[in-house]
């Protein structure tokens, strides 16, 4: 059944339900990666650049950089995306042998928007915008870097890629994607730069380097 | 068909403009003009994506019947629901029909134009319905009660130390006149609003027809949190924002943000392909997208207005041009200001009811120099000015009759040189009834077009008889 939007269109443009489609003008060619050092340093540069606090850590000094961040930003409540990775990684183990209250990402909504941070993985990295990209699904509820006044994502080398040509190649047939950019911002009130004005005011991006 | 729009009078709005308003305007405007020149400078192949993304929005123009109909599908298959709405009297209806099934009392908006068009918030309010916007300048402005300035800062115009006392009236409360605190009350107060909210409203900034799926782009948060955690999402968005696919999206999002604020890339970019999947995910439970037309098929009828369609609504346009860093946003009379709106309006609501706006431009091309789609703006501009001055195919003249035939006249005169010869000899008659001092300054309609602006000197007819002396004189002084 066709409606009469459509074919108010076709008539404005002259078109019938026949009509072929035209070719797409073609795209340009996407960027190409610089050698991984150099695309891991960009990364970890333009996050800064937006305000982000970005370093690089091995899987021996998480404990002590989550001890650093939960003094510093005073944590007391946090939630953990329920990923393999994560696990591996002791996450949830950790902040809680320094009392942090865990709280469930799938929890009810108001009780998870009481945390004080929420702690997730990037699935693809951009290096030259400095972007986390994250899908969403049961086990890495889209919440958990929204809600919280700190978002602290834990990221890989070999998550990055040159251009979101190919992030939208692998992602696209997901239900819900998200580029994390740097931390929440407006300059709505006499244009002074405001950071976590609805979603994380602080956001970490921890880079693995094994 | 479209409702009739109440006349824009661009002229008198902007005589009534207070200095405060070009002050912040021209502030917020600089930094974005110089925000954007840097990212410019970055990319080298900038020049390659605005012609690469004016090209892909003008094929998806040509073949948005094709492209609307798959993204249908997509949004169907992907467990949403579709809505058409010829009209914005239709969009209203759908939105309130849907929020009286779900018994709906309290609604969070994120920044949207296309809900501005359809002033969605009044129906959502005569309907008993609380329509809260969450973004922070749009917050602002809907507790003031007035309009956006700017497309992007909508609050500008005003002082933290105004908001500080709005908020105090508003929300009684003390509020402090420092912005950073007013943003931190602002997330407080809304923070309650969203996990409480039955209905999310967005508008969105593309709609990729190959996976059916929504693109909305947000520095704030607030977006995201309008289709995380209210159980009923709802999208207004104008047909005219359907992409064909995602590499296409590459290039627009690589172009807006840069265009518009001198990003890289906004804050969040939302990819939203139907409602939540998963239990125990976040997400709408039930997502709707209300297909707005509203005159946009009727303007595609017009081979060169149309292109105002390729719009991304970056804003770049308005942030170069001098009339609107001189009146602001208001005085464009409609949601959508600047440049832009000046070609839209006047394509949307008619030439009866925006025949002001084709000439609220100097007409110096700046704004088509910027567009990220090359939209010819000046060209269309011309267009709709013949389309008010002559009339055309899609609409009557509409200037009065008297300004008419005295152009017609003139052109006229101007193309035949004994005419114009004879007119320049008879009209020094005319001075001693219009002479005050040196001047002609109050001429009587219509020729007062002229005079109202700037006096003219008294008719001579001694141009031609001058040249003539003193080229002899220069001969013989250079002698």
């Amino acid at each position: 059944m066709t409606n009469p939007v459509i074919e108010n269109i076709r008539r404005s443009l002259g078109r019938t339900d026949q009509s072929p489609l035209s070719m797409r003008p073609a795209i340009y060619e996407p960027r190409l990666p610089d050698s991984l050092d150099c695309e891991v340093e960009r990364f970890l540069d333009e996050v800064k650049k937006l305000s982000g606090v970005s370093q690089k850590l091995s899987s021996f000094d998480i404990a002590s950089a989550l001890k650093t961040l939960v003094v510093e930003q005073n944590i007391r409540k946090a939630m953990v995306w329920k990923t393999v990775h994560l696990k591996q990684l002791g996450i949830a183990d950790t902040l809680q042998s320094f009392g942090v209250e865990l709280v469930s990402p799938n929890a009810d909504k108001h009780e998870i928007a009481q945390c004080d941070l929420g702690i997730t993985e990037a699935d693809y990295l951009l290096p030259e915008t400095g972007t986390l990209v994250l899908r969403s699904s049961a086990e890495k509820p889209r919440a958990v870097s929204l809600l919280p006044r700190v978002h602290l994502a834990i990221v890989r080398p070999e998550m990055l890629r040159a251009d979101m040509h190919q992030v939208f190649a692998e992602a696209k047939d997901g239900n819900y994607l998200v580029f994390i950019t740097g931390p929440s911002r407006t300059a709505d009130i006499e244009l002074t730069v405001t950071l976590g004005v609805h979603g994380p005011k602080n956001l970490y991006a921890w880079m693995m380097d094994e | 068909m479209t409702e009739t729009h109440p006349y824009i009078g661009f002229e008198k709005y902007s005589e009534h403009v207070p200095p405060s308003i070009p002050l912040a305007v021209q502030q917020a405007t600089s930094r974005f003009v110089g925000g954007r020149a840097a990212r410019v400078a970055e990319l080298p192949q900038w020049g390659q994506l605005r012609r690469i993304g004016s090209d892909i929005r003008q094929h998806t123009i040509e073949n948005m019947d094709v492209y609307l109909t798959r993204l249908e599908e997509k949004v169907a298959a992907a467990g949403g629901h579709v809505h058409w709405a010829e009209t914005a009297e239709d969009a209203r209806r759908i939105v309130l029909q849907i929020a009286k099934e779900n018994n709906v009392k309290n609604v969070v908006k994120s920044k949207s134009m296309a809900t501005e068009e359809i002033e969605l918030n009044h129906a959502l309010e005569a309907a008993g319905i609380e329509a809260l916007e969450t973004d922070l300048g749009e917050y602002i402005i809907q507790l003031a009660g007035t309009g956006p300035s700017h497309i992007i800062v909508p609050a500008v115009h005003l002082k933290k130390e105004e908001i500080a006392a709005l908020f105090s009236a508003k929300l009684d409360i003390n509020a402090p006149t420092d912005p950073i605190e007013l943003a931190r009350i602002a997330r407080e107060v809304l923070r309650e609003k969203f996990l409480n909210a039955g209905m999310g409203i967005s508008g969105g900034n593309f709609l990729v027809a190959e996976t059916g799926t929504l693109v909305m782009v947000t520095n704030e948060g607030n977006g995201r949190m309008c289709t995380t955690m209210p159980e009923l999402h709802v999208a207004v968005v104008g047909i005219d924002k359907v992409i064909p696919d995602w590499e296409s999206l590459t290039v627009f999002l690589k172009l807006l943000a840069r265009s518009a604020t001198g990003q890289k890339l906004s804050t969040y970019t939302q990819f939203i392909t139907g409602p939540r999947r998963a239990e125990g995910e976040f997400g709408p439970k039930e997502f709707h997208l209300v297909l707005l037309d509203n005159g946009r098929s009727k303007i595609l009828k017009d081979p060169i207005g149309r292109d105002v369609l390729k719009c991304i609504r970056c804003g770049a346009c308005a942030n170069v041009c001098p009339v609107y860093k001189n009146v602001g946003g208001f005085a464009y009379g409609s949601f959508i200001s600047g440049p832009i709106g000046a070609i839209l309006s006047p394509q949307m609501y008619g030439t009866q009811a925006a025949r002001e706006l084709p000439y609220a431009s100097t007409l110096c091309g700046a704004c088509a120099d910027v567009c990220p789609v090359k939209i010819p703006i000046p060209t269309i501009l011309r267009h709709l000015r013949r389309r008010v001055a002559q009339g055309d195919a899609f609409a009557l003249p509409t200037i009065p009759a008297p300004i008419r035939e005295t152009a017609n006249l003139a052109s006229l005169a101007l193309a035949q040189d004994w005419i114009y010869r004879l007119g320049a000899r008879l009209l020094p008659i005319i001075n001693p009834f219009f002479r005050k001092d040196n001047w002609l300054s109050n001429m009587p309609y219509p020729l007062n077009r002229w005079t109202k602006v700037r006096p003219l000197p008294p008719f001579g007819a001694r141009f031609r008889k001058w040249w003539i002396v003193r080229s002899v004189k220069e001969t013989e002084s250079t002698r």
